[in-house]
C-alpha cells in the first residue's frame, strides 16, 4: 500500500484511528454493559419472582391451631339418647370448650365474636372423631382444632395489629382474646397437612390442592398414554418412512405451526368437539387430558424426530446391509438409540401440559370442586386453573395459599425437567 | 357385556392368534432348526395371525357402539302406539329422553305410565340384545380372522411384509392425527365463526368501533344492545404486545448477544438454564405476579410521577408478558447469531474492529433475517397469551394508545364470553369463537412467515 | 422386536380402552349434586355445598356460576342427569322462563326463597364515603337521559359524578357491574335505575301510558365506556375496586359484608347498606334470593333431598345460622317455616305468579 511508504500519511492514519480509538472502547464498554444488564434483568426477575412467592408463600405450609379441652356433651350432640351423625350440632363442641375459657363473655354478640375465632373444620374434627370412636360420647379430651383464617393471619402477622380496627378483618376483642390464649400456649403452629390432603373449599383453612393435584395427575396420565405412542409413531413415519412429497411437506409445515397455536384455540377446539359434538362431561380430566394431548402432540413430535436425526445414517446402512428391513432397522436399531431423546421430548411435553390452564379454562375446569376427584369422568380441576381461582379470591389467607399453590406446582415442573436433563445426560450418547 | 372385558377377551385372542400363528409356521417346517426354510422370522406368522384377529373385529365394533343408540332408539319409536309416532319432532325427541331416562333409572319428566314403562323396558331388553350380539359378532369375526390367517400360513407366505404394511398404516394415521387436529380446530372454529357472521356482518366486526357483547338473555330483558365491533379488543391486543415486545426485543437480543459473544463459559453456564427457567414457569403464574405484584407497583410509581395510571393497565400486563418472552426472543437470536459463519466474525476482527463493532456491523446484518423470523415467532406468542392478560389486564373494551389505560385483548374477551356460558345459539357466544378465528389466522399467519423466514436463513449459510 | 411391538400393542389397546371406559363412564348415571346460576348465590351454595359434602356419606355438589339468567336457560333445558338439578337466582324466576321449562318437560319446579340480599354500590376503603340518590346513579349510568326540554332524550352526556349532582365530588364516572345474565343485573336496573328514573315526573307518566318506552329509557345502560360489564366475577370487581379508588362496583351485600377491610358501600337515598338496614328494609335496592329445584330429580340424583333440608335447616339460614355469618339476611321466623314446609312437601310452583 501506498499509504505505508508515505510516512506522513502512515501517521496521519494512525492519529485518525487512534483519536477515535477512545470512543471506540467507550462504546465497545457500553454494549458489554448493555448486554450485560440485559441477561441481569432476566435473572434479577428470577430472583425477585422466586423471593416474593417464597416470602408470601412460606407461611402457608404451617396452620395456626387452637389447643382445647373439647366435652363431647351428651345433651348437645344427641339431645334425643340418638347420635344424629347428619344433623348434630358438632360445631357447638369446640364453641363451648372455647367459651368455657372466657367465661366473661356473655353477650350475645360478643359470642359470636369469640365463635369466629374457630374454623368451621373443627366441628367436621370433632364429628369425624365420634365417627371412628363412638365411646368419646360423653367424655372429655384435650384436641387441637384450626384456627379461623384472620386468627391465623394475625398470627403470622400478615394482618397488622397496628391497623384501625375497622380496616382489619379481626376486632380489638378478637385480638384481645388471640393474645390471651397465646399467653397461656393454647395457639401453636403446625404443618398445614390440609393443604396437601383436601380439596378445594371456601374456607382458605380447610382449602387444598389435592383435588387439583389429582385431577392434574389424572389429565397428565391421558396425555402421555395418548400424546407419547401418537407422537413417537408419527416422528417415525415423518423421519423415516415418508416420500418427499408435497403431502410430507404440509404435514411438516403444520406440525411446526401447531406447536405455535395459542393454547386458548385448542380449548376451543375441546369445547367445540368433544364437549359440544360428542357430547363428553364438561369438567372431566379426560377431556382435559385428550385436549392437553392435541396441545403437546407436536412438542413430542418435533422433539422425537430431532432424536432420529441425531442417530447416525452409519447404523442405518449397517443394518441394512445385514439384511434387515426397512422396518425391522427403524424397530430394532433407530428407535432404541433414539428413545432417550424422545423421552426427554416428552417429558418437557408433559411440563408444558402441567403448567397450561388457558385451554382448561373452556372445557369447565374451572368450577367450585370440593371432592377428590376419583377417576377419569369425575369433575375436577387443575393445579395452574386451582392457583388461577385462589388468586381471584379476596381473602388475604388465599394469597398466600395462592403462593404455595405455585411453589408446589413450581417444585413439580423443576423435577421433571431435572429428570428430563437427567435421562439426556444418562442415556443420549454421542456420536 | 362390558366394552371393557370385551376388548380384554380381544386382547387375550390376539395373543393365543399370536402364539397359534408363530408355532404353526415352525410346525410347517419341522421345528427350530428348520426356521431358516421360512420367508419370515417365525414371529412375524404369529403378529401376521393377531393382526387377523385383532383389527376387522375391532373396526366392527366401533362401527357397531357408534350406530348401536340410533338403531335402537329407531325400534323403540317403532313400537310406540301410532298416537305417540305422529308427534312433533320436538315432542318425541323429549319422549324418548323420558324413555331413555326411565330405563337408566334417572330423573324422568311428568308421570311415569304404563306405556312408558313399556317402552323403557323394551330399551333396555334391546340394548342387552344389541350387547350380546355384538359380543358374539366380535368374537367371532375375531376367530374368523385369525382362523382364515392360520390357515394361510405357508413357509412362502410374506409374514413380515404383510405385517410391516400394516406397521405402516398405523404410522401414517398416527402422523395425520397433527393434520386432523388443524382440520378440527379450523373447522370448529370456522364453523361457529360463520354462525356468528349470519347475526353479525363480517364487515361490523372486523371494523366496528364498539365492543359490548353484552346482549339481553330474554325477551323481556333490556339489555345492552350488542354492539360486536372487534377494533377496541385489536388496538388492546396490539398494544399489549407492542409493550411487551418493547421489553422482549432489547432485553432478549442483547442477552444473546452478552452470552455469545462476551460472557465466560461460566458465567454462561449459569445464565443459561437460569433464563430458560423464565421459560418454563407456567402463565398463571406470570399472571398472579403481574395481577398481586407489578400492577400495584406501576400504579404507585405512576401516582409518584404524578400519571393517572389504571388499575389494569395495559402497562403492567405488557412489562410482564415481555419478560415472559425474554428467553424465546434470546433463544431465537442465539441460534440467528451462531448460525453465522465464523469467518466472517474472525474476518471482521481480523481487521481490527471491536467485538462490538463486529456485532453491530457484520454479525447481526447477517443473522437479521433470522432474529426477525425469531421475533415474529416471538409477536404470535404474545397475541395468543391468554392467563396473564386474564388476570392482569381490563375488561373495558377502551379505544387507547396510552399504555397507562386498561385495555382488554382477544384472549380475555374469548374466555370472559365462554367461561360458565354454555349456550351455543346466542351471539354472545358465537362471539368468542370468531375471535378465536382471527386470532387463529393472525397467529397462523405470524407463525407461517416467522418459520420459514427462520428456516431459509438457516439454510443460507449451511 | 417381539418384546418391543408386544410392548406397543399393549399401548395401543391401553389407550383404546381408556377411550371407551371414558365414553361408558359418560353415560352413566350422575352421583352428584349439580347446581348452576347466580353469582350472589353462589357464596351462599358453595358454603352448603361443601358442609353438605362433609357432614353426609353424599359427594359434594358441584356448584357453577353462571348468573342468574344463563342458570335458569341450562335448568330449563330439560330433565335428566344432563341437565342441572338446582338454580340459583338472585330474582324470581320470570313467567318466560317458566314457559321454557314447561316446553323442554321441566314441569314441577320447587321454588326456595333462602333471605334477602342488597346490592350495594361500593368503592375502595382509601375513598371517601359517599351518599348516592336513586335519581343520581340513573343520571350516570342510562345511555339516554332526559335532556333541557321536557320529553326530549339526549345520550348521557355526563363524565363526572359532579356533573350529574353539584354536591357530588368531580370524579370520573367508571362503575363496574354485572352483564345481562346476571339477576343482580336485573334487580339493580329494576330497583335503583328505575327507582331514580321514575323520579322524573314526565317519565314517571309514561310507565302508564307506553310502558315498553318507559323500560327501555329506565333499563338501558351506557355502553360508553363509563359502565363495564366485569363479567360474572363479583370477587373480580372487589379486586379492581381495591386498585382503583375512584371506580364504584356493584354487587350483592354479602361480598361487601366479607370484604369490609377492602371495600366500603355508599349510602344510597342516605341510608347505608348495614345488615339491619336491608334486614329492615330501610335500604331501597334489595331483593329476594331465590334457588330452584326439579322435583323430578329428587330422590333420582343421590343427595338432592338431604341438600334442599340441609339449606332450609335454622343451622344454616336461622337467625344465627353459618349463611347470616356469610352475609344472607334471613328471612323473618314465620316466612322460613312456611318456605321450610313448602320444601319439606317439595310443593311445586304454581302457574300463576
Amino acid at each position: 500500500m501506498s499509504s505505508a511508504d508515505d510516512p506522513s500519511a502512515h501517521s496521519a492514519t494512525r492519529r485518525k484511528v487512534e483519536a477515535g480509538l477512545a470512543r471506540r472502547r467507550l462504546r465497545e464498554r457500553l454494549f458489554k454493559g448493555f448486554g450485560l444488564a440485559a441477561t441481569a434483568v432476566g435473572i434479577l426477575f428470577l430472583c425477585v419472582f422466586v423471593y416474593t412467592l417464597v416470602a408470601q408463600g412460606a407461611s402457608a405450609f404451617r396452620q395456626t391451631e387452637l389447643q382445647l379441652d373439647v366435652h363431647f356433651d351428651r345433651d348437645v350432640l344427641a339431645p334425643d339418647g340418638e347420635l344424629d351423625l347428619e344433623y348434630a350440632d358438632f360445631d357447638a363442641i369446640p364453641r363451648d370448650a372455647l367459651r368455657a375459657m372466657f367465661p366473661d363473655v356473655t353477650s350475645r354478640g360478643d359470642r359470636r365474636e369469640l365463635n369466629r375465632l374457630i374454623s368451621i373444620a373443627a366441628g367436621f374434627q370433632i364429628r369425624d372423631m365420634l365417627v371412628d370412636d363412638p365411646s368419646l360420647l360423653g367424655e372429655t379430651r384435650t384436641v387441637r382444632v384450626p384456627a379461623a383464617a384472620n386468627v391465623d393471619m394475625l398470627v403470622k402477622g400478615h394482618i397488622d395489629r397496628a391497623l384501625d380496627e375497622a380496616l382489619r378483618p379481626v376486632s380489638d376483642r378478637q385480638v384481645q382474646w388471640i393474645e390471651a390464649l397465646q399467653a397461656n400456649g393454647r395457639i401453636e403452629q403446625h404443618f398445614n397437612t390440609a393443604l396437601f390432603t383436601n380439596g378445594d373449599s371456601r374456607e382458605p383453612e380447610l382449602a387444598g390442592i389435592r383435588g387439583a393435584l389429582m385431577g392434574s395427575l389424572y389429565m397428565l396420565l391421558v396425555t402421555v398414554v395418548l400424546a407419547f405412542p401418537i407422537g413417537v409413531a408419527a416422528a417415525i413415519y415423518l423421519e423415516e418412512f415418508a416420500p418427499r412429497s408435497r403431502w410430507s411437506d404440509l404435514i411438516e409445515v403444520n406440525i411446526n405451526n401447531l406447536a405455535a397455536v395459542p393454547s386458548i384455540v385448542f380449548g376451543l377446539l375441546g369445547l367445540a368437539v368433544f364437549i359440544n359434538w360428542m357430547a363428553l362431561p364438561r369438567s372431566a380430566p379426560l377431556v382435559g387430558g385428550l385436549v392437553l394431548s392435541l396441545l403437546t402432540l407436536p412438542v413430542i413430535i418435533i422433539a422425537s424426530r430431532a432424536a432420529i436425526q441425531s442417530v447416525p445414517p452409519s447404523i442405518r446402512e449397517a443394518a441394512l446391509g445385514l439384511g434387515a428391513s426397512r422396518m425391522q432397522v427403524v424397530f430394532h436399531h433407530v428407535l432404541p438409540l433414539a428413545l432417550p431423546g424422545m423421552l426427554t421430548g416428552t417429558i418437557i411435553g408433559m411440563s408444558r401440559a402441567l403448567g397450561e390452564s388457558a385451554p382448561l379454562l373452556m372445557i369447565g375446569m374451572v368450577a367450585f370442586i370440593v371432592d377428590v376427584p376419583g377417576g377419569f369422568t369425575d369433575p375436577a380441576t387443575a393445579l395452574p386453573v386451582q392457583i388461577y381461582l385462589w388468586a381471584d379470591s379476596p381473602e388475604r389467607a388465599f394469597a398466600e395459599r395462592t403462593s404455595a399453590a405455585i411453589l408446589v406446582l413450581l417444585g413439580f415442573l423443576l423435577v421433571m425437567n431435572l429428570a428430563a436433563v437427567i435421562i439426556r445426560k444418562r442415556m443420549e450418547r454421542k456420536w | 357385556m362390558q366394552n371393557t372385558t370385551l376388548i380384554l377377551l380381544l386382547a387375550g385372542m390376539a395373543a393365543a392368534a399370536f402364539y397359534l400363528g408363530r408355532s404353526r409356521s415352525l410346525a410347517l417346517v419341522g421345528g427350530v432348526s428348520n426356521s431358516a426354510m421360512l420367508h419370515s422370522l417365525p414371529g412375524y406368522y404369529g403378529y401376521f395371525t393377531a393382526v387377523w384377529c385383532l383389527l376387522p373385529a375391532l373396526a366392527v365394533m366401533l362401527v357397531w357402539v357408534l350406530a348401536e343408540p340410533r338403531v335402537v332408539i329407531a325400534l323403540v319409536v317403532d313400537g310406540l302406539a301410532e298416537s305417540q309416532k305422529n308427534l312433533s319432532a320436538g315432542e318425541l325427541n323429549l319422549l324418548v329422553n323420558n324413555i331413555r331416562n326411565l330405563a337408566a333409572g334417572d330423573a324422568v319428566s311428568g308421570s311415569v305410565d304404563a306405556s312408558l314403562q313399556a317402552a323403557a323396558d323394551r330399551y333396555n331388553a334391546l340394548v342387552g340384545v344389541s350387547r350380546w350380539m355384538l359380543a358374539g359378532l366380535v368374537l367371532g369375526i375375531a376367530t374368523l380372522g385369525a382362523l382364515s390367517a392360520w390357515r394361510r400360513i405357508r413357509p412362502d407366505l410374506r409374514a413380515r411384509n404383510r405385517v410391516e404394511r400394516v406397521i405402516e398404516y398405523l404410522l401414517i394415521a398416527a402422523s395425520s392425527i397433527a393434520i386432523l387436529t388443524t382440520i378440527g380446530i379450523v373447522l370448529s372454529v370456522l364453523f361457529e365463526a360463520l354462525r356468528f357472521f349470519q347475526k353479525v356482518p363480517f364487515t361490523e366486526f372486523l371494523f366496528g368501533l364498539n365492543w359490548s357483547p353484552q346482549t339481553a338473555i330474554r325477551a323481556d330483558q333490556v339489555g345492552s344492545s350488542g354492539s360486536f365491533g372487534a377494533v377496541p379488543l385489536f388496538a388492546g391486543t396490539l398494544l399489549i404486545t407492542v409493550i411487551a415486545m418493547c421489553v422482549a426485543v432489547p432485553v432478549g437480543l442483547m442477552t444473546a448477544i452478552y452470552l455469545a459473544e462476551y460472557s465466560s463459559n461460566r458465567v454462561r453456564a449459569i445464565a443459561k438454564p437460569l433464563l430458560e427457567i423464565l421459560a418454563g414457569i407456567p402463565t398463571v403464574v406470570y399472571g398472579f405476579f403481574a395481577a398481586l405484584t407489578v400492577a400495584p407497583w406501576v400504579r404507585r410509581t405512576g401516582e409518584a410521577l404524578g400519571i393517572e395510571v389504571a388499575s389494569e393497565s395495559a402497562l403492567a400486563a405488557g412489562l410482564v408478558m415481555g419478560i415472559m418472552i425474554i428467553p424465546l426472543v434470546s433463544s431465537l437470536s442465539d441460534d440467528a447469531i451462531h448460525a453465522v459463519p465464523s469467518s466472517m466474525r474472525d474476518g471482521a476482527l481480523g481487521l481490527g474492529s471491536t467485538r462490538s463493532e463486529t456485532m453491530t456491523r457484520v454479525i447481526l446484518p447477517a443473522a437479521l433475517p433470522g432474529i426477525v423470523g425469531g421475533i415474529l415467532l416471538a409477536v404470535s406468542r404474545a397475541i395468543g397469551e391468554t392467563m396473564i392478560v386474564v388476570m392482569a389486564a381490563g375488561l373495558a373494551a377502551n379505544l387507547t394508545a396510552n399504555p397507562f389505560e386498561a385495555v382488554t385483548t382477544v384472549t380475555v374477551q374469548i374466555v370472559t364470553l365462554l367461561v360458565g356460558d354454555q349456550e351455543f345459539d346466542s351471539a354472545k357466544t358465537l362471539a368468542a369463537f370468531a375471535l378465536g378465528l382471527v386470532l387463529f389466522v393472525m397467529t397462523l399467519c405470524l407463525n407461517v412467515v416467522g418459520l420459514s423466514v427462520v428456516r431459509k436463513y438457516r439454510e443460507q449459510y449451511e | 422386536m417381539a418384546q418391543r411391538n408386544t410392548a406397543r400393542l399393549a399401548l395401543a389397546s391401553a389407550a383404546v380402552a381408556v377411550a371407551l371406559a371414558g365414553h361408558a363412564a359418560a353415560q352413566s348415571a350422575r352421583d352428584y349434586i349439580y347446581i348452576v346460576g347466580s353469582s350472589t348465590v353462589y357464596p351462599f351454595a358453595t358454603v352448603v355445598a361443601e358442609r353438605f359434602g362433609r357432614s353426609t356419606d353424599f359427594r359434594t355438589p358441584k356448584v357453577e356460576s353462571t348468573g342468574s339468567g344463563g342458570g335458569l336457560k341450562l335448568f330449563c333445558d330439560g330433565v335428566g342427569v344432563d341437565y342441572p338439578d338446582i338454580a340459583n337466582s338472585s330474582r324470581a324466576i320470570k313467567q318466560s322462563e317458566v314457559e321454557t321449562c314447561r316446553s323442554n318437560g321441566v314441569d314441577e319446579i320447587v321454588e326456595v326463597k333462602i333471605g334477602y340480599d342488597g346490592i350495594v354500590v361500593a368503592s375502595s376503603i382509601s375513598s371517601p364515603p359517599a351518599n348516592f340518590s336513586r335519581r343520581d346513579i340513573f343520571l350516570a349510568l342510562a345511555k339516554q337521559v332526559p335532556g333541557a326540554l321536557e320529553g326530549s332524550l339526549v345520550e348521557n352526556p355526563y363524565r363526572t359524578w359532579r356533573d350529574v349532582n353539584p354536591a357530588l365530588p368531580a370524579t370520573r364516572i367508571e362503575v363496574l357491574g354485572p352483564p345481562p345474565t346476571s339477576g343482580t343485573r336485573d334487580a339493580f336496573v329494576e330497583l335503583a335505575m328505575e327507582g331514580g328514573c321514575a323520579e322524573i315526573p314526565w317519565i314517571a307518566a309514561l310507565e302508564k301510558s307506553d310502558r315498553d318506552r318507559f323500560r327501555a329509557i329506565c333499563h338501558t345502560v351506557r355502553e360508553d365506556g363509563a359502565f363495564v360489564e366485569a363479567g360474572e366475577n363479583d370477587n373480580l370487581i372487589v379486586q379492581k375496586l381495591e386498585a382503583n379508588p375512584e371506580a364504584f362496583g356493584i354487587f350483592g351485600f354479602s361480598f361487601l359484608d366479607q370484604n369490609t377491610e377492602k371495600v366500603r358501600g355508599a349510602a344510597v337515598d342516605g341510608v347505608e347498606p348495614t345488615f339491619d338496614a336491608i334486614a329492615d328494609g330501610d335500604y331501597p335496592i334489595s331483593r329476594p334470593l331465590y334457588f330452584y329445584a326439579k322435583k323430578a330429580h329428587v330422590d333420582v340424583i343421590p343427595g338432592l333431598r338431604n341438600y334442599l333440608r340441609e339449606f332450609t335447616s335454622e343451622r344454616a339460614w336461622g337467625e344465627e345460622g353459618y349463611l347470616s355469618e356469610r352475609g344472607l339476611i334471613p328471612m323473618p321466623d314465620d316466612e322460613r317455616r312456611a318456605v321450610a314446609k313448602d320444601v319439606r312437601e317439595l310443593n311445586p310452583l304454581t302457574a300463576a305468579r
